[in-house]
C-alpha cells in the first residue's frame, strides 16, 4: 500500500469516496438526461469526476494497482468515508443538476485547502482537478443562467435546492482523521472552515428560486463512517460487473 | 432549442474540418456542449461553432451544371496518345 499515516488515508479516502460516488451518479444518467446532448456532457462529467477519484486511489494503492479495484468496490461500507449528499439517489433530474452545481461549488473549496499540500502529489493533482473543474462550473452555471430565467424551469429547480440542502451540508463533515491532516500540512485547514462561503455562494446562485433555510443539524453519519439508505443499492449497481467474476484480472 | 454545426482543427497545417452537429438553448452552452460532444479526447486544438441559420445555403441546382463537364477533367491521357502517336511514326519512318 503507501506509507501514509492512516489519518491522512481517512481524510484522502473521503474525497476520493465523494468524487468515486459523484462520478457514477452523473454517469447514470446516460441515455435519460433531458436532451442527447446533456447526455454525453454530463456523463463526460462524470468520467472526470472517476478519474479524480482513480489518481486519489492510486496516491492510496502506492505500488499495488490491483489495490485499486480494493479501494473502490470491495471496502465494507464502514469502511467507506463518502458523505451522504454523493450517496443520495436523486431520480429528479433537476435534482440531479443542482447537486452537481452544489457538489461541484463545494470541490472547488476543498481543493483550495490542498494547493500547497505538504504532499507534493497532492498539491499537483489540485492543479489538475482544477483545470478540469472549471469547465464543470461552466456548465452547470451556463445550464443554471438559462433555466433560472424562466419561472417554469425555476420552480422545480428550488424544490430540488430545498430538498437537497440538509443533505448538502453533508459534504462538509469531517473524518476523524482531518485534525491530525491539518497539522501534517497535508490540508491548508478542515474542510468545514470553507462551509459559510459555500452557503453563501449557493444562496446567491439560487436566489432567483427560492431561499434556503439551512438546518441547524444536518444529518452528519458519525465521522463518515456509517451509510446511508441510499449507498446499498447504489454499491450494487457499480459492482454488478466486478462480482460476475471476482477473481478476473483487469 | 437552434442547432449549431462543430468545426474543429488540429495544430498545424491542417484546416477546420466539420465534426458534427448538436442541438443548444443559446449559444454559450452551445460552446459547452460542443467541447462535451465532440472533444472529449482531444480530437481538436481549436473549435468553433455556427449556429446553423446563420450558414449560407446554395440552392440544390445551383452547381448542377458543374456535374457535366468534362472537359475540365484534365488526366492528360489525349495528349499521352498523341505523343504515343508520334513516337511511333517516327520509328516508322
Amino acid at each position: 500500500m503507501n506509507d501514509l499515516p492512516p489519518p491522512v488515508v481517512d481524510y484522502l479516502l473521503a474525497i476520493a469516496d465523494d468524487k468515486h460516488l459523484m462520478g457514477q451518479q452523473h454517469a447514470e444518467w446516460i441515455g435519460v438526461t433531458p436532451f442527447l446532448e446533456e447526455d454525453l456532457a454530463f456523463c463526460s462529467i462524470g468520467q472526470d469526476e472517476l478519474g479524480h477519484a482513480a489518481h486519489l486511489y492510486a496516491l492510496l494503492a502506492g505500488d499495488d494497482d490491483t489495490a485499486i479495484d480494493e479501494l473502490a468496490y470491495r471496502h465494507e461500507p464502514g469502511a467507506y468515508r463518502s458523505c451522504w449528499f454523493v450517496e443520495r439517489a436523486t431520480p429528479i433530474w433537476a435534482e440531479a443538476l443542482v447537486r452537481h452545481w452544489m457538489f461541484d461549488a463545494a470541490d472547488q473549496l476543498r481543493w483550495s485547502l490542498l494547493a500547497g499540500s505538504s504532499l507534493s502529489a497532492l498539491a499537483d493533482l489540485a492543479q489538475r482537478v482544477e483545470r478540469e473543474e472549471r469547465y464543470h462550473r461552466l456548465h452547470s452555471d451556463t445550464l443554471l443562467d438559462g433555466l433560472l430565467a424562466s419561472p417554469v424551469a425555476a420552480e422545480p429547480i428550488g424544490a430540488a435546492v430545498t430538498a437537497l440542502a440538509p443533505f448538502a451540508l453533508t459534504m462538509f463533515e469531517p473524518v476523524a482523521g482531518e485534525p491530525d491532516t491539518v497539522a501534517e500540512g497535508v490540508a491548508e485547514a478542515p474542510f468545514a472552515t470553507q462551509r459559510d462561503a459555500w452557503k453563501q455562494r449557493t444562496e446567491a446562485r439560487f436566489a432567483a428560486a427560492c431561499t434556503i433555510d439551512w438546518p441547524d443539524d444536518p444529518p452528519y453519519g458519525d465521522n463518515r463512517t456509517t451509510r446511508s439508505a441510499d449507498f446499498g443499492p447504489l454499491m450494487a449497481r457499480m459492482r454488478e460487473v466486478i462480482d460476475l467474476d471476482p477473481s478476473a484480472v483487469w | 432549442m437552434a442547432t449549431y454545426e462543430v468545426f474543429l482543427k488540429k495544430d498545424g497545417r491542417d484546416e477546420y474540418r466539420h465534426a458534427g452537429s448538436l442541438e443548444a438553448a443559446n449559444d454559450d452552452l452551445a460552446v459547452v456542449l460542443a467541447r462535451e460532444s465532440y472533444v472529449r479526447r482531444a480530437e481538436g486544438d481549436l473549435l468553433w461553432v455556427v449556429e446553423r441559420s446563420n450558414v449560407i445555403v446554395a440552392d440544390d441546382d445551383f452547381l448542377t451544371p458543374n456535374a457535366d463537364k468534362p472537359h475540365r477533367h484534365h488526366d492528360g491521357s489525349a495528349v499521352a496518345a498523341r505523343r504515343k502517336a508520334a513516337r511511333n511514326d517516327e520509328q516508322k519512318s
